[in-house]
């Protein structure tokens, strides 16, 4: 039995503002707990809150590149429910005319509908102590109160968890492209998502971090909710939550009701006129990954999966384009969408991450296109770069990771190699061919990579020949 | 009468010229003040003062006091409110942070209604402040003790203060002293505690006009703080004396206004208004026919926010806490039901009711269209008129007892003078229509025309 399924999502993402919403506290991310915060991002009585302007400018980009209509003003609401989490025990949200309205993002050539975007704050970190369900305290951490959020609210426009996974992907690349926020830091992007089966009822599971965890907690909702149905029981509306550890949703709570929550007008801030501001900032656009690929592949005329893989991270996609002005198109889209990924997906960071020079990375397509080093001696010299930032001169120094591609210097090497695989030697001359490249690789080995493999197997031909 | 009875105006001369003493000066204030302080309860805390000396010019120390809900830094302030046992603010208030930079003294902070939730000072977590005039009589609301204790106090001194729904008219009128109530923003919010964020006004009390206009010089204009706050920076007390009289003022009566009132207040403020006229100003009566519906829609508002509002006391981060025990429903509803009083209560499950999904169009967002009628018929009548005259009151203060019979609309309607000018945000000066008379004449003028009130107010002063 196949079951249509139904997803909506809402997408908070941290925008990433030097300050916070409506205070000066810092919204740089910080391991000491309660140390980022002030008067108004606690909620003592009598501050007040005053609105970050750069938080709103990041809205709007991301309503222009999704496509959103800007309304002409916007303001703000209170929501309101208690829970330790919230400095005032309401939120200041939008409600009747948040930011952006009436979008679309494009997947696959289908159109995922964006409802609304609107801005609001984000509530203190509560901290449990063991799991949640044992915890005997919790702890609040106020550094992230106040943080400036963009909920993103699509339409139920999405039918399998692998789309919706596709789709924050997207987004996140997107936003990325727009230098809002950072894909780094932990909870940047947090998803709620309503789903559905038919004769089912809508339950929303909230609170899911991380794209392959969304699509693991949605999948798992979905068969939790067939086969409810197959048993001929009833699904319940209800909000559900996302336990990682153990690969299961929770019941949270029961909505018999829609929630109220009694929403007002936030009369302490001032309605702000935004659409001036986005006729503004509608011509500073940056290039986004599909333009680029479309660009790579027309005016580079490298490959399509290169080029993906290229513009998978904004900061890789400069650096390409800074050095494609210096080097040879070919050695650079390879170097980058090949080596530099490989690596990089190795030590699972981004480049961004690194500290990586992008003259650092010129050097070493420098090196390689004037063959002073191996395709092997640049990816070892990445992978001690990633780990630790430093220029290549001198590592390549350190190292000794300079190519040897002249037959005297590799005559040694490959007389003591054949010392020691006799074997080896037997089958080449029993007409196995491959032992000779069991051979070159031995010596690739013994060098680290830097021996040239052309002469190498010309000086190893040579001495068996003899 | 002791050696430091005198006007601010004396006060600022003779300590300009040297002539006062100040250690001497202040440890006479604060006997005098704590004296004070036992017979008519005006202040919940009295500062040391001599730590809170700040003798610089303009006002080379003038003693001020703050209403408790307006935050001074390292004092503890209640708001009137035992839920804030405990809070002592780590920051000014911006008209406390402006005051303390033109130098002046903070003498403490004045009792109040819990949160300014009341007209007659009596719905507080503590004591009640009695009125200086008559001690079985109360100081009004919600700045009572700041009216009370400018009324008291025969030293040079002002208050700060603040409305929501006329919280400094009422007691200004009922203590015989001058209140004025600036334009919403005018003074910058940041640093009060929250009663009615859309309403929530800093305001001065005073002996006389003369010295609220100079205070309201110090602390109105923009803040950065509070981007709901206005205005240029301005000395309203400067050519306040040049004014002789009232010719070309044109005032308006509302017929409205002069409805149900105590009959000794309608004589009184009528011939206040005669006395105007007989020294140049010209009046016509009018009618703002929204009258009607000012107290219900400001009830459904000002609850409406309050309620959000107070929500943050919860006992977890300051104030009162309590015995942790249950889950944090539990918790924070046990700690609200013993810190808050029954008025707040009532406010709280009126304005959460009033913003519910189903009654929220009903209720809330039509009171906010009222308000916006009533602020529509207001500047139709500053087309024509300078200010709106009429009793700030429809009473003269009633004794404790007589209160404790109203009814709680009862003791709403008792705000219906008042809430006109407060929803809509216009500036209103109380003036006693004599001296030391527990009536107030209440002048409206249109928004940011504060130094017409004043000129009005100082002329009326001298011809009373």
């Amino acid at each position: 039995m196949i079951f249509m399924v139904t997803i909506g999502l809402e997408v908070h993402v941290q925008l990433m503002t030097e300050t916070k919403l409506f205070c000066s506290c810092s919204n740089k991310f910080t391991t000491i707990p309660n140390t980022h915060v002030c008067e108004t991002c606690l909620g003592m009585p009598g501050s007040k809150p005053r609105l970050n302007k750069k938080a709103v400018e990041q809205a709007i980009k991301i309503g222009l590149a999704l496509n959103c209509k800007i309304n002409h003003e916007m303001f703000f609401s209170r929501k309101s429910y208690f829970y330790p989490d919230m400095s005032k025990n309401f939120q200041i949200t939008q409600y009747e005319m948040p930011i952006c309205f009436d979008g679309f993002l494009e997947l696959n050539g289908r159109k995922i509908r964006i409802r609304r975007i609107q801005m609001e704050e984000d509530p203190a970190r509560l901290i449990h102590e063991g799991a949640i369900e044992k915890a005997k305290n919790v702890l609040v951490d106020y550094n992230r109160s106040g943080t400036p959020l963009c909920e993103i609210v699509t339409e139920p426009d999405f039918t399998s968890p692998q789309e919706a996974r596709l789709f924050l992907q997207e987004l996140s690349l997107m936003l990325e492209y727009l230098g809002v926020y950072d894909p780094n830091t932990e909870g940047s992007i947090r998803v709620d998502a309503n789903i559905s089966l038919p004769k089912g009822k809508r339950v929303e599971v909230k609170n899911v971090s991380g794209f392959k965890e969304v699509e693991r907690a949605f999948s798992y909702e979905i068969i939790r909710q067939s086969s409810l149905l197959k048993r001929g029981q009833k699904i319940v509306m209800e909000t559900r939550g996302w336990n990682a550890e153990s690969g299961t949703t929770i019941s949270l709570r029961s909505k018999e009701t829609e929630d109220d929550y009694g929403y007002i007008f936030e009369t302490d801030l001032p309605t702000v006129e935004v659409s001036k501001k986005a006729m503004e900032l509608k011509y500073g656009m940056p290039e986004f990954a599909k333009q680029k690929v479309e660009r790579y592949e027309r005016e580079f005329r490298i490959g399509r999966e290169m080029a993906l893989s290229i513009v998978s991270e904004p900061d890789i996609a400069d650096a390409f384009e800074t050095a494609v002005k210096e080097i040879d198109t070919h050695i650079s889209a390879t170097f980058f969408s090949k080596m530099l990924k490989k690596v990089l997906n190795y030590e699972n960071l981004r480049l961004k991450q690194t500290g990586l020079e992008t003259k650092w990375l010129i050097t070493i397509m420098k090196k390689l296109e004037n063959k002073e080093i191996t395709d092997r001696a640049a990816e070892l010299l990445l992978r001690d770069m990633v780990l630790k930032p430093q220029d290549p001169e001198i590592l390549l120094k350190l190292r000794g990771l300079t190519r040897i591609d002249t037959e005297e210097a590799l005559d040694p090497i490959v007389l003591n190699v054949l010392s020691k695989n006799s074997l080896a030697i037997i089958d080449y001359k029993h007409g196995k061919p491959e032992s000779l490249e069991f051979l070159v690789g031995q010596v690739m080995r013994a060098t680290q990579g830097r021996a040239d493999p052309v002469i190498t197997r010309k000086v190893i031909h040579k001495r068996l020949d003899e | 009468m002791t050696k430091y009875t005198m006007s601010v105006k004396e006060f600022l001369e003779e300590s300009r010229k040297g002539n006062i003493n100040f250690l001497d000066f202040a440890a006479a204030l604060l006997e005098e003040t704590q004296k004070l302080n036992k017979k008519f309860q005006l202040l919940r805390e009295i500062c040391d003062i001599r730590d809170r000396l700040y003798l610089n010019p303009p006002l080379n120390g003038l003693p001020i006091s703050v209403k408790d809900c307006i935050c001074v830094k390292g004092v503890q302030s209640y708001a009137g409110s035992k839920i804030l046992e405990g809070y002592i603010p780590t920051f000014d208030a911006t008209c406390v942070d402006r005051l303390k930079d033109n130098g002046v003294t903070i003498l403490g902070k004045t009792n109040q209604d819990e949160f300014g939730f009341g007209t007659f000072s009596t719905n507080s977590g503590f004591e009640v402040p009695k009125n200086p005039l008559d001690p079985l009589r109360s100081c009004g609301g919600s700045s009572g003790g700041a009216a009370g204790l400018v009324a008291a106090l025969d030293y040079p001194h002002v208050a700060l203060a603040q409305s929501t729904g006329g919280s400094i008219s009422a007691p200004a009128a009922f203590c015989g002293v001058v209140g004025i109530t600036p334009t919403y923003g005018l003074v910058s919010r940041y640093g009060l505690i929250d009663y009615a964020n859309s309403l929530d006004k800093i305001g001065v009390i005073g002996k006389s006009v003369h010295d609220v206009a100079l205070i309201l010089s110090i602390i109105s204009g923009k803040d950065e703080k509070d981007q709901t706050s206005i205005g240029e920076k301005k000395d309203y007390s400067k050519d306040l004396s040049s004014t002789k009289d009232l010719k070309g003022v044109k005032i308006a009566v509302p017929k409205e206004y002069f409805q149900n009132l105590e009959e000794e207040v309608e004589k009184e403020v009528w011939n206040a208004i005669k006395k105007m006229e007989s020294n140049g100003a010209t009046y016509e009566k009018v009618s703002l026919k929204n009258t009607k519906y000012g107290v219900a829609a400001y009830y459904i508002i000002a609850t409406a926010e309050a309620s959000t509002n107070l929500a943050k006391y919860c006992g977890m981060r300051y104030g009162m806490h309590g015995k942790l025990e249950g889950n944090f429903n539990e918790y924070f509803s046990t700690v609200r039901t013993s810190g808050l009083t029954e008025e707040a209560k009532r406010r709280i499950i009126l304005g959460t009711f009033t913003r519910m999904a189903g009654y929220r169009d009903a209720y809330y967002l039509k009171a906010m269209k009222i308000r916006t009628l009533i602020i529509e018929e207001h500047k139709n009548i500053f087309k024509k008129f300078d200010v709106i005259a009429s009793p700030s009151m429809p009473i003269q203060p009633p004794k404790f007892k007589e209160i404790k019979k109203l009814t709680p609309v009862e003791n709403y309607q008792m705000d219906f003078l008042t809430i006109p000018a407060n929803l809509a945000g216009m500036p209103h000066l109380s003036v006693p229509v004599a001296k030391k008379t527990p009536i107030g004449l209440h002048l409206t003028a249109d928004h940011l025309s504060e130094d017409k009130l004043f000129k009005i107010g100082s002329v009326f002063e001298k011809v009373r």
